[in-house]
Parts: structure tokens; C-alpha cells; sequence
């Protein structure tokens, strides 16, 4: 019985997933890289995978060279499950403090996976003055707070897509589909969290009504809804021709089996994360032919074949671990940020917070999202061309089983073909 | 519409009633409200996922596996665990939240998260109900939740080890000098509970995924339908499932969803203040009424 309960405790104390790992071989004392997101999640575990991965080629070189010394980078990891159901964000909250204080990391990347813990975290960062490449949470409102108080949070970077441009892309994919088949109605369904709930406020704001399009419904689901029947029911009574879905939870996989089975005479174009990676396929028994999905950064999920350094990353993943990238969503930009990181430190010459977010600031790499500078808000700045700026990448499932690129135009593969049963207005 | 969403409720609400039927009948049984139910669930989904993918075994006799293997760990918690706390409920509670937990994090831990943790449909068809398409999975969950009640009732009620369930669930010191061994009836009522939560598990994943979070979300689901329903009532789950079930998704029709989750907690809390025992639950009830 005593070995049974120690046993169970063991367990117990083993689970909260504290993970450390990094390399060993250097003299000097290593740099570490502190990696507090929710693990537990497709996004998070993923993106935590490639910060490894880009250490360990980045220590493989060396290292990085500070003061005259090389040192190797380390990272420090921790789950902080923002992104379950009903994990309130002071909790999430404790677990940044904890391993900033605990692991002393010179700066933070990936971080939180809501936005609601990225902007109340945002205090704790600034007391600590611990520089953050964020590449997950993507609410433009830390954007906004960090311009009312720019000296305060400047320690606040943001590499991967935001709800901001995430809207041009869905905003580019809906003219699209109105160029080529005259669709013009939309149901909107969207997850009720804040980046979500933005992104369709925004969408319909500055593109829906100024382009004439009809939104026949708009829904909010709560994280870990399991049961769509009903949006679905109301979008096809409304006739709408396109459903646009934004969901980042595991759930969502749901609505496009719904989608399918209840066979709604409407494209569906958005965003779902389980659509985004190659496994979509099997998972989903083949049933998602037709429909459109967004990968936020180039690299996370897909890569574009005039892109050499995505397909080179998407591939690297890929003979490291055994598995191609799922996640359309953070281990691109999170890949990068730990070379920006470098490159920042390196150009400081230091590891003082104040010093490496100077550098950082004046950040302009091309890698495999396309090139990264970060505006004002000190948001990774995205466009459609990759020799200009980051790029994301709209894509369509063939009945067939693959992928193609629709959007953007520098990027696209082929042009969208709709699914069986659906016809073009024009 | 209001048809489909008629359809679609019965749907909801079988799902509701195959979450928490074995949670009740361990409950109605032992009194030990066994909170690694949601947990058990988990393991059982992904248990029949490994077996399926890393096994190649056919996906039926996986899940037939997965439910014995399934229902041999609940055996296995109420020996070893739960017969050491027995009749302490709070201790019962802690230990198999624990449990729960230890499951669940352990699947976290060993990085089994991701959307390709699935289990396929039955039959991969869909049929035109009162106007509506509707997948076969979910007819079948229909049939399938309906057949498990009636399959209860008769077993509850025309077998010996049934009548012995019964036997303990009314009066276990009497039940004992008739010669019904508690111990052994309350290690099946535990076994049989968990076997019934992977049989949920079976019917109810593939219509989407398996993930550590799915144990929460089940153990929630089954706790406010037993609640609602008087736990320990078969009868009372059966009406609380239809009742919340109906309840969700004409909120999500002809509200909003964004108010789903709080019409389902506004009538949690509605029954918990007129009838704290539940709609037909006879915990307390005596006390209520003094």
C-alpha cells in the first residue's frame, strides 16, 4: 500500500511538467532561454520542440559570443496551461514568475498562449525586465498597452501573426472567393476568446461591410465546445456561401466533421487548427477536401517551395523528431525568435535586458517566415511578399489529400476549386 | 430549424447521459462519487488508440480491450485505494481526484497530445432526419445509450448480481446478513462504472479527439447531470440529461452560444436552491424536509 501511494506520488509530483534540457560541453555559464507556455497543447508543445532545436544548432556553432566568451544557450521550460479550460490567469501568471525567478533567463521565449495571460503578464515581465519574444498570444491588445506605456513594457516582442494582419489575410482569402465565384454571404464562427473575438470583430469591420459582403450570422463558442449542430443548421437556413470559422481549440476538429456529415452547401475558409498540418488528412478520414485553412506564419505547418529556408526548417523538424510540423501556429516564428535572440545579444555584446531590447528593436532577418522587423508596437510586421516582410499562408485541402497555397499571390501553388456539390454564383 | 434542433437535442442528450450513467451507478451503489471517472474515460480513448495504431489491432476488438482493461483498473483502484478510505467521503474524493490527475497528467507528460489522437466512426454515412443531416455515429449513439438503459434496467433488475447492487444501494448492513458480500458488489459497481465510461469513450470520441483536458471537461459534465438528476438516480439522470441537453442546444439555436454554458449552470444552480437532493435524488433529502 505505502509503495502504491509513494508511487502515486511520485507521479503527482512529476506531472506539472518541468522540463529542463540544454547542452553541456561549454566552459562558460549558459544563457538561459526560459520557455513558460502551455505544453499541453498542440502549439505550445511544438513550438517548445523547435526552441530546442534551434539551441542545439545554434550551440552545435558554438554558441553565442558575449563579452569575448562563447556561451551555450540552455532552455527552461514550463507549463502554465493558459490555454485549458477554466485555468484562471493568475495562475498562468505564477508560473512566469516562478521561472523567471528560479531560472534567472535572459530573456522569454513562445510565452503565454492567451492573450488575456499575455496582457496581464505583461506587469510581471516589465518588474522583471526579462525581454519576451511572444509567438503564440496574439491580441493586438498588449500591442496597445505597450504604446501607452512604451518604457514600461518595451520588453514585449511579438514574432509570430497577430489578429491585426491575421484579418488582411482573411480579409485578402474572402476577396478571393468573391473574385472567383461572386460569393458574398458569410457566417461567422468564432471561438470566445479575445484573439478570436477580435479577429471576426475586425474582419467584419474593415472588410465585410465596406465590400458589400452580407454577414448572416455571427457565433461565439466557448473553449471546449464539442457540439456545432446548430451554427451549422442556422448558416445553411440563412444561406450563407462561406462559413468562417476561427478556433484554435482541439475541439474545433468537431465542426468540420459536423460540417461534412450535415453537408452545408458552403465553403468553409478560416481558420481551425487541427486543418493545419499534413496529419489533418488522416485524422479527419479524408473528409476535409474543399476546405480552406490560414497558417499563421510560413514554416509552422507548410512551406512554400520558393521559399528555400521554409522548406529547409519544415524538413529539419522533420528528420529531428521523426514527425513533420502539425501546429499552423508558433514553432515557426518561435524558431526565429531564438535566432533573433542571438543575433540581439550578440550585436549588444551583452546580456543587460535594457541593451539586447535596443538590438532587438533594430531587428531585420530573412529566415523562414520571410523577413522579420518589428514595428512601433514591436510587432513582427507581415505582408505578402517574403522579401518585404513575414509572410502567412493560405491553403486549400485537395480531394486528393494534399495541400496547396492559395494566398498570397507570391505564394500560391494553384487556385481554389470548390467542393463537390458547391456552385459558383457567377 | 426547430426540428433539427429537436434532433440534434436527443443527440446532446444522450451523449450527457452515457457521460454520467456510470458515474451514477457507482455513486447509487457505494456512495463513493469516484472523481477519476473523467480520467477513466481518457484512458480508455487512448488506450484504443494505441492499440488501433501501434498495435494494428481492429478497431472494434481495441475498444473491446480497452474496456476490460479499463474496467480491471477500476477493480484495481477500489481494492487497493479506495476500500482503505471507504465511508470517508472526503477522503474518497481526494483519492480518486488524485488518481484522475495522476492519469491524466501522465498522458500529458509522455507528450500524447495532439488532433491525430482520434478513433474512427462506426459507419461513415449520414442520414436525412426531420430535415436535417445527421452522421450515423450519432444515430448510433442514440441507439447504443438507449439499448445500454434498458440493458441496466434488466440487468439491475433480473439478475443476482443486480438484485445484490440493488440490495447494497437500499440498505448495505442488511444486505450483508443475507449473505451479499459488500466489498466484492462495491469493487464491481466501481469496475462496471469505469467499464461504462469507456464505452462512452468508444461511441463518443470519434466524433472528435482525444486530449488530457477531455477528463475535466467529462467528470464536469457527468457531476452537473447527477446533480441536477439526485445522484444515485438512474431515473434522475436520465430526465437531467434531457433536461440540460435540450436546454444547451435551444440556447445555442435561438439564444446564443456564447450563453450555452451559463443556462447549463443557471439551472445547476436553480435545482441546488428549490431541491438540493436533485430533481429525484434521495440523498438528504430527509434532512431537507426536517
Amino acid at each position: 500500500m505505502k509503495r502504491i501511494v509513494g508511487l502515486i506520488s511520485l507521479v503527482l509530483l512529476l506531472s506539472p511538467g518541468f522540463i529542463l534540457s540544454g547542452s553541456i560541453g561549454f566552459a562558460a555559464d549558459p544563457i538561459v532561454i526560459a520557455v513558460p507556455t502551455s505544453l499541453g497543447f498542440l502549439e505550445g508543445k511544438e513550438s517548445h520542440k523547435v526552441v530546442q532545436m534551434a539551441v542545439s544548432e545554434i550551440n552545435a556553432r558554438g554558441g553565442v559570443r558575449v563579452g569575448g566568451v562563447q556561451r551555450p544557450f540552455e532552455v527552461a521550460a514550463i507549463d502554465i496551461r493558459d490555454a485549458a479550460p477554466g485555468v484562471p490567469v493568475p495562475e498562468a501568471l505564477l508560473g512566469i514568475e516562478k521561472i523567471i525567478l528560479e531560472k534567472k533567463p535572459a530573456a522569454i521565449v513562445v510565452g503565454p498562449f492567451r492573450s488575456e495571460a499575455l496582457i496581464a503578464g505583461m506587469d510581471i515581465i516589465a518588474k522583471y525586465k526579462v525581454p519576451m519574444l511572444g509567438t503564440i498570444a496574439m491580441s493586438p491588445g498588449s500591442e496597445a498597452k505597450l504604446k501607452k506605456d512604451p518604457e514600461k513594457y518595451k520588453y514585449i516582442f511579438r514574432t509570430c501573426l497577430n489578429a491585426v494582419h491575421l484579418v488582411k489575410y482573411l480579409a485578402g482569402t474572402m476577396a478571393l472567393i468573391n473574385e472567383e465565384f461572386g460569393f458574398n454571404k458569410v457566417y461567422v464562427m468564432h471561438q470566445d476568446v479575445a484573439w478570436a473575438r477580435a479577429t471576426g470583430e475586425f474582419v467584419k469591420k474593415v472588410y465585410f461591410d465596406k465590400a458589400g459582403w452580407e454577414v448572416v450570422g455571427t457565433e461565439a463558442y466557448p473553449t471546449g465546445t464539442s457540439d456545432f449542430s446548430s451554427a451549422l443548421m442556422k448558416a445553411r437556413a440563412s444561406g450563407a456561401q462561406v462559413i468562417m470559422p476561427i478556433f484554435d481549440m482541439p475541439q474545433s476538429g468537431i465542426l468540420v466533421k459536423q460540417w461534412k456529415s450535415m453537408k452545408v452547401p458552403a465553403l468553409m475558409a478560416g481558420f481551425i487548427s487541427p486543418l493545419a498540418g499534413s496529419g489533418a488528412w488522416k485524422t479527419f478520414d479524408g473528409k476535409i477536401g474543399g476546405a480552406i485553412n490560414c497558417i499563421f506564419e510560413l514554416g509552422s505547418a507548410i512551406y512554400a517551395a520558393n521559399l528555400p529556408q521554409s522548406k529547409d526548417f519544415y524538413n529539419k523538424y522533420q528528420n529531428t523528431y521523426g514527425n513533420p510540423l502539425q501546429a499552423g501556429h508558433g514553432p515557426a516564428p518561435a524558431y526565429e525568435s531564438v535566432y533573433i535572440l542571438a543575433e540581439a545579444i550578440e550585436r549588444a555584446n551583452s546580456l543587460e535586458p535594457d541593451a539586447i531590447v535596443a538590438e532587438l528593436q533594430k531587428t531585420d532577418r530573412t529566415g523562414v517566415m520571410g523577413r522579420v522587423r518589428y514595428d512601433e508596437g514591436h510587432q513582427a510586421v507581415f505582408g505578402n511578399d517574403p522579401n518585404e516582410s513575414a509572410v502567412a499562408a493560405v491553403f486549400q485541402w485537395t480531394e486528393k489529400g494534399s495541400r496547396k497555397i492559395i494566398f498570397p499571390a507570391s505564394l500560391a501553388e494553384g487556385k481554389i476549386e470548390l467542393p463537390a456539390g458547391l456552385k459558383s454564383a457567377k | 430549424m426547430f426540428l433539427g434542433t429537436v434532433v440534434y437535442a436527443v443527440i446532446n442528450s444522450v451523449i450527457l447521459a452515457l457521460m454520467a450513467i456510470g458515474f451514477n451507478l457507482t455513486f447509487g451503489i457505494t456512495g463513493v462519487a469516484n472523481f477519476a471517472y473523467g480520467s477513466l474515460y481518457v484512458f480508455s480513448a487512448y488506450l484504443s488508440w494505441m492499440l488501433l495504431n501501434w498495435l494494428g489491432i481492429p478497431f472494434l476488438l481495441s475498444a473491446a480491450v480497452s474496456i476490460l482493461v479499463t474496467m480491471i483498473l477500476g477493480a484495481l483502484m477500489y481494492r487497493f485505494i479506495l476500500l482503505r478510505v471507504r465511508g470517508q467521503a472526503l477522503s474518497e474524493v481526494i483519492a480518486t481526484f488524485g488518481i484522475g490527475l495522476a492519469i491524466l497528467e501522465l498522458f500529458r507528460y509522455f507528450g500524447m497530445v495532439g488532433f491525430e489522437y482520434t478513433l474512427p466512426v462506426f459507419v461513415d454515412h449520414s442520414l436525412m432526419i426531420a430535415g436535417v443531416y445527421v452522421d450515423m455515429q450519432r444515430v448510433l449513439i442514440v441507439v447504443i445509450g438507449l439499448a445500454l438503459i434498458v440493458a441496466l434496467w434488466v440487468f439491475t433488475h433480473h439478475s443476482s448480481i443486480g438484485l445484490a447492487f440493488r440490495g447494497i444501494a437500499q440498505d448495505e448492513r442488511t444486505a450483508l446478513t443475507l449473505g451479499i458480500d459488500s466489498d466484492w458488489i462495491a469493487t464491481l459497481s466501481v469496475s462496471l462504472g469505469a467499464g461504462l465510461a469507456a464505452l462512452a469513450a468508444t461511441v463518443i470520441v470519434p466524433l472528435g479527439s482525444i486530449a488530457p483536458a477531455e477528463g475535466y471537461d467529462v467528470l464536469i459534465k457527468a457531476l452537473a447531470v447527477c446533480i441536477v438528476g439526485g445522484l444515485g438516480s438512474t431515473g434522475g439522470v436520465i430526465v437531467a440529461s434531457f433536461a440540460i441537453g435540450f436546454a444547451e442546444r435551444f440556447t445555442d439555436t435561438y439564444l446564443s452560444s456564447h450563453w450555452t454554458m451559463i443556462v447549463s449552470l443557471a439551472a445547476i444552480l436553480l435545482v441546488l436552491a428549490i431541491k438540493p437532493s436533485g430533481l429525484f435524488g434521495k440523498q438528504k433529502e430527509l434532512e431537507e424536509r426536517i
